[in-house]
């Protein structure tokens, strides 16, 4: 099950679209689960690895998987290889992750690549890696055509995922 | 001898150790066991992604490829040559399959970083096939868990740290053509096509890909230019197949009437000329004719009907004695 949570007040027409494109994308349900707050102490830009492991108050069963979903910007991380643009940050086969609208101003105006990227997200959260192919949601978020692209997978990357949903739930 | 493995003779509890294909594992033991009356010493190694356990046998570790665990300068090395402009990818599958099998083996982190790269590079060119594809999947996992184990950080920002490498920001992946990865000494004897006797439209099976990633192959093989110039080629005069046209002998005169067009199938029979004032022939029936009817007899006894069956045996005549 994944389980959208708000950090900021959001349209609900729009989340319900959200939750309908993430259940196409996975073939597993998909709710608005609430808000949660924002933890003190974490200022703007938001630091998403500190903000995953500090918010509370999120409800889940063991194997669901936590989309929190904000407007406010994240902060860019620092790699040993550059400075990497993070619109979204989730770890390898773990229950959490987060994306920002930034720099769109709101869910209707920039669904798709907002939808585009919470794929990105939750894909990762089921292990699969970046893509080759430019049309795949797993292609590096960071390129100008990421957000040109239809919330899709390709081929290899949701037979990937469908394999690793139905090792989940085994 | 595989990179990182001459310190391998010095295995502790602990350590950490990349088993080829497999990831990094971790040292849980070295013991002596009694296998088949044999005693031998065994490495037992964990793997660190999902706990999995295997034991080697301490001579044969360096021999199967285990190897310590990447250094921090390795690592610089590994994006130093991911940053590196390579355009040169091996185009003959089963040359680039062996090479890439030892890399995976044997190449340390920096093979897998060549196979990252070079399947990369030649997925600039074609979509890559589904073996390819899980072979680049498999390689980027590894040399992420590597670069992860490496650096000490998560495996997400290990991975990103590698893109950002491979997919610089802010700048598309640049489309190639086959010509870019012609390699220079193919041509070495400046033989043409028309010295050899060959005008280039053999249709030999590509030795590229084979059979059952044909389909998948088979779009792409020579790349866009070849294909490009193919297509325009064959818009500007259309190839007919199969028995060429005939040549027509008794083609009309210029100015003459254009000739009737030809009809197939049989010619129709002559109708017989009609004479005025006669009456319209019985339309005809179908079907056999009639028996023509014996003609009768006045006065004789109508004949008897015809007994069927097998006629009766004629009695043998009657002798007197």
């Amino acid at each position: 099950m994944i389980r959208v949570v708000t950090l900021d007040p959001f349209d609900d027409k729009q989340l319900a679209k959200l939750n309908r494109t993430l259940y196409t994308a996975f073939g597993v349900g998909s709710e608005h689960s609430g808000s949660a707050e924002v933890p003190a102490g974490i200022g703007d830009p938001l630091d998403a690895e500190k903000l995953l492991d500090q918010v509370k108050g999120i409800r889940a069963y063991q194997d669901d998987k936590v989309l929190l979903l904000t407007s406010r910007k994240l902060k860019e991380r620092e790699l040993p290889s550059g400075v990497a643009p993070t619109q979204g940050f989730a770890r390898q086969g773990k229950d959490r992750a987060v994306i920002t609208l930034q720099p769109h101003k709101d869910l209707e105006a920039a669904f798709k690549p907002v939808a585009r990227q919470a794929l990105h997200q939750l894909g990762h959260l089921w292990e699969l890696h970046h893509c080759l192919d430019p049309r795949c949601s797993m292609y590096p978020p960071w390129t100008p055509s990421f957000s040109q692209g239809e919330p899709i997978f390709c081929t290899f990357c949701r037979e990937k995922s469908e394999q690793k949903i139905r090792l989940a739930k085994s | 001898m595989p990179e990182g493995s001459a310190s391998l003779q010095q295995l502790a509890v602990g350590d950490r150790v990349v088993y080829p294909n497999q990831g990094v594992c971790r040292v849980t033991a070295i013991d002596a066991k009694e296998v088949a009356g044999q005693k031998l010493v065994f490495v037992t190694m964990r793997r660190e992604e999902d706990g999995a356990v295997v034991m080697v046998p301490q001579a044969k570790v360096v021999t199967i490829g285990v190897r310590k665990v990447a250094s921090p300068e390795d690592v610089k090395s590994v994006f130093a040559f991911l940053r590196s402009d390579s355009d040169k990818a091996d185009l003959d599958w089963k040359q680039r399959a062996r090479t890439n099998l030892d890399r995976m083996t044997q190449g340390g982190i920096l093979g897998l970083a060549e196979v990252v790269k070079d399947l990369q590079v030649l997925s600039e060119l074609r979509p890559l096939p589904t073996k390819e594809r899980e072979l680049y999947d498999n390689a980027r996992h590894l040399l992420v868990s590597e670069v992860a184990a490496a650096l000490g950080t998560a495996e997400v920002n290990a991975e990103d740290a590698i893109d950002i490498v491979l997919f610089p920001p802010g700048r598309e992946r640049p489309k190639r053509t086959a010509a870019e990865f012609a390699r220079g000494d193919e041509d070495d004897l400046g033989l043409e096509g028309d010295l050899l006797g060959l005008d280039g439209d053999l249709d030999l099976p590509s030795d590229e890909e084979p059979a059952s990633e044909s389909d998948e192959e088979s779009s792409s093989e020579e790349g866009g230019e070849e294909s490009e110039e193919k297509e325009s080629a064959e818009e500007s005069a259309p190839k007919k197949r199969g028995r060429p046209p005939k040549a027509k002998a008794d083609a009309p005169a210029a100015g003459g009437e254009p000739a009737a067009p030809k009809k197939r199938g049989r010619p129709p029979k002559p109708k017989p000329p009609e004479v005025e004032g006669a009456a319209p022939a019985a339309p005809k029936k179908r079907g056999r004719p009639p028996k023509p009817k014996p003609p009768e007899v006045e006065g004789a006894p109508p004949a008897a009907p015809k007994k069927r069956g097998r006629p009766p045996k004629a009695k043998p005549a009657e002798s007197e004695d």
